[in-house]
């Protein structure tokens, strides 16, 4: 009981005519006006919010195969599967074990650029585990994403193609904000434009005037999560190129380092050395490339081997 | 034609169309076996055993159609509690008539269910105590006339038992001897804490309920149903008695041991209660036999207070007097789902104090009522 106050006074029949008022109320409501709220499961099926955690579905055109997903989940139920596809070639999808998934949503979340999506179907069961085992093509369905808008917030920002740039300076010159600074890649000649994308207003000026269209403005969703990104140690890095081949986001760019080249026996000079170039504005953090050198040339905090 | 007629016509055809048999094999047969079938056969055409019979068949249909308006009760007590709850109720089973065959596959269920008896149980008392529960309440319902020809009489001018009424509220106050008796042979201290109660609280709400029906047989001058019931033919007795009917329905719940004075077999308190170490069918007959009870407690406060089978002539007297119980069992439900149940220490003062004093008051307003000589 609350302390203070006095008592309410309520005579004997205030305990038993009220609530038959209540409950005859609800009667008339539910026997002769209308019906129970109750939902009839099997014929009739809720209104699930969009935000529902249910089936996943995959966007196979959409998905670059970075597996943050694969790395994030707490369950470990996900995995990377290698398939060939007739339109997209060779390529990685992730798949689902529903039997061990906790629809915590952290997949959906996590993925840079909103492929996977969790879909309002909640039926799931099934009698045989290995049906629960959803492979990428069981969860394939392009069309999803543009049935509903997306929750998450995205921004205009512009995106480097680095293997065009020229190192012109003029998107430097014309950010209202500031926001660009070319600088030079360390023992090589050419400079990258570093964006400070905290700084940046979206105005899309840099793109326009980019003489060889390097710059492009793109949509991209903000992660609600901190992805580790690579940071690479020269001296090791042996130029081989592997993690440019390996990366899902192609944000690594060889670059020659001129001085580099070995004399060769005939006095010519080969093929100066080449380094790698992270373009962070593109990078996922998945980690593939730390995974993947075998130069330790990479240190990428958070991720494991 | 009233019951008692139309079985003695049963019984009489019948008895005839055996003894056609009996009477020719006493011609037949050698004269030691043949005067055995005839005495058989004019043991069959006595009055004794015939009148037996028909009142055996009487109680026989009486109980069918008891049992009949049980399951409607239980399927109204599932439908109401569903409803005023905000859900559904019996659905499937039966989709056509509102989900009303719930009730017979549940008992089918239970029919499948082993009985267990605990090891430690008085088996005579465990064995006993559910067929005096179910059979006192069975033996209320065979007392009570739907109309004056429908009920059971011992002669073909339909006179029913003399103090049917009497005889209806004795075999009401049975059952807690029985529960008592199943409460003690379970071995189980829940059990044995609900018997208890069943007996405190008979003591409690008995004498009230007497005394509400003693003001009745007061005003009508008999204990038979069909004088009862035509004396409220001017005014039915709930109109001068208005403090005496809701005593005797708030004591009759109590009687019936349905919600808010459920206290012998509360679920929270007592996982069940008296009923906790019963389970398959006999569980199944206690549920059947609480609906059974409501039926008998609605049918005796339709007979004493809202004027039994009097009604406009547009619909048969054993309808008038279904559809009175019928409301009346309505009623209960909707007490039931409404308040929560009292405790254990508000029972007997609620009784004794509250219940007592009006049932007294009552039974002097009826006094008055027939010494100024209105009725």
């Amino acid at each position: 009981m609350v302390a203070g106050g006095r008592p309410r006074k309520r005579g004997s029949l205030g305990f038993v005519l009220k609530p038959m008022k209540r409950t005859g109320s609800q009667l008339v409501r539910t026997l002769i006006l209308g019906k129970p709220n109750t939902v009839l499961y099997p014929e009739q099926k809720l209104d699930l919010p969009q935000v529902y955690r249910g089936k996943h579905v995959l966007d196979f055109k959409k998905c670059i195969g970075c597996g943050n997903c694969v790395t994030i989940c707490p369950n470990d139920c996900m995995w990377l599967e290698k398939i060939d596809d007739p339109e997209l070639g060779k390529i990685e999808r992730p798949g689902v074990d529903l039997g061990r998934c906790l629809f915590c949503g952290f997949c959906a979340e996590v993925c840079p650029t909103v492929a996977l999506h969790m879909t309002t179907e909640f039926e799931l069961a099934n009698d045989k585990r290995d049906e629960l085992k959803l492979g990428p093509k069981d969860i394939r369905d392009d069309a999803f994403g543009s049935t509903f808008t997306e929750e998450r917030q995205k921004r205009l920002v512009p995106v480097l193609d680095l293997s065009k740039c020229n190192g012109c300076e003029k998107c430097a010159g014309e950010c209202p904000e500031i926001c660009i600074a070319m600088m030079p890649i360390e023992k090589t000649d050419a400079k990258k434009p570093e964006i400070n994308l905290s700084k940046c207003s979206s105005k899309g000026i840099c793109a326009e005037v980019c003489p060889e269209k390097a710059l492009t403005m793109t949509e991209v969703y903000e992660s609600y999560f901190e992805m580790p990104e690579p940071k690479l140690m020269l001296d090791k890095c042996s130029g081989c190129g592997a993690c440019a081949r390996k990366c899902p986001s192609e944000a690594i760019y060889m670059y020659e380092m001129p001085g580099t080249e070995k004399t060769l026996k005939g006095g010519k000079k080969g093929k100066p050395k080449k380094r790698a170039v992270f373009v962070l504005e593109k990078c996922v953090g998945c980690g593939r490339c730390y995974q993947t050198c075998r130069f330790d040339a990479i240190s990428m905090s958070g991720v494991e081997r | 034609m009233n019951l008692f007629e139309f079985c003695y016509g049963i019984i009489h055809w019948l008895v005839d169309l055996v003894n056609n048999l009996w009477y020719r094999l006493g011609d037949v047969l050698p004269w030691y076996f043949g005067d055995f079938f005839t005495g058989v056969g004019d043991f069959a055409a006595s009055d004794s055993h015939l009148s037996f019979m028909t009142i055996l068949l009487e109680s026989i249909i009486i109980i069918l159609v008891a049992l009949i308006n049980v399951l409607n009760f239980l399927w109204i007590f599932r439908k109401i509690s569903g409803r005023i709850l905000d859900f559904y109720g019996p659905y499937y089973v039966g989709y056509r008539i509102g989900g009303w065959l719930q009730n017979l596959a549940d008992g089918i269920k239970l029919f499948l269910k082993e009985i267990i008896v605990p090891t430690k149980a008085d088996k005579l008392g465990f064995f006993l105590a559910p067929i005096i529960f179910v059979g006192s309440s069975l033996l209320i319902l065979s007392v009570i006339p739907l109309s004056e020809n429908f009920g059971l009489s011992t002669n073909s001018s339909g006179e029913y038992v003399p103090a049917g009424a009497l005889f209806a509220l004795a075999a009401f106050s049975i059952a807690p001897f029985a529960i008592l008796l199943a409460g003690w042979s379970s071995n189980n201290k829940y059990t044995l804490i609900g018997g208890m109660r069943s007996a405190a609280q008979m003591m409690s709400y008995e004498i009230p309920l007497i005394l509400c029906a003693a003001s009745v047989f007061l005003l009508a001058g008999s204990f038979n149903f069909v004088d009862i019931v035509d004396a409220q033919r001017d005014i039915w007795f709930f109109v001068p008695m208005f403090i005496g009917f809701v005593v005797f329905l708030v004591c009759l719940i109590a009687e019936v041991e349905i919600v808010p004075f459920d206290l012998p077999e509360a679920e929270a308190e007592l996982v069940e209660g008296w009923t906790t170490e019963y389970g398959g069918m006999r569980f199944g007959l206690f549920y059947m036999t609480t609906a059974i009870r409501s039926y008998a407690g609605g049918a005796l406060a339709t007979a004493l207070f809202l004027g039994g089978w009097q009604g406009p002539s547009l619909i048969p007297d054993e309808i008038w007097f279904l559809i009175k119980a019928y409301i009346v069992y309505t009623v209960f439900m909707w007490l039931t789902w409404s308040v929560p149940r009292i405790r254990i220490d508000q029972m007997l003062g609620l009784g004794w104090r509250r219940l007592l004093p009006l049932a007294v008051l009552n039974l002097l307003i009826a006094a008055v009522l027939k010494t100024g000589g209105w009725f």
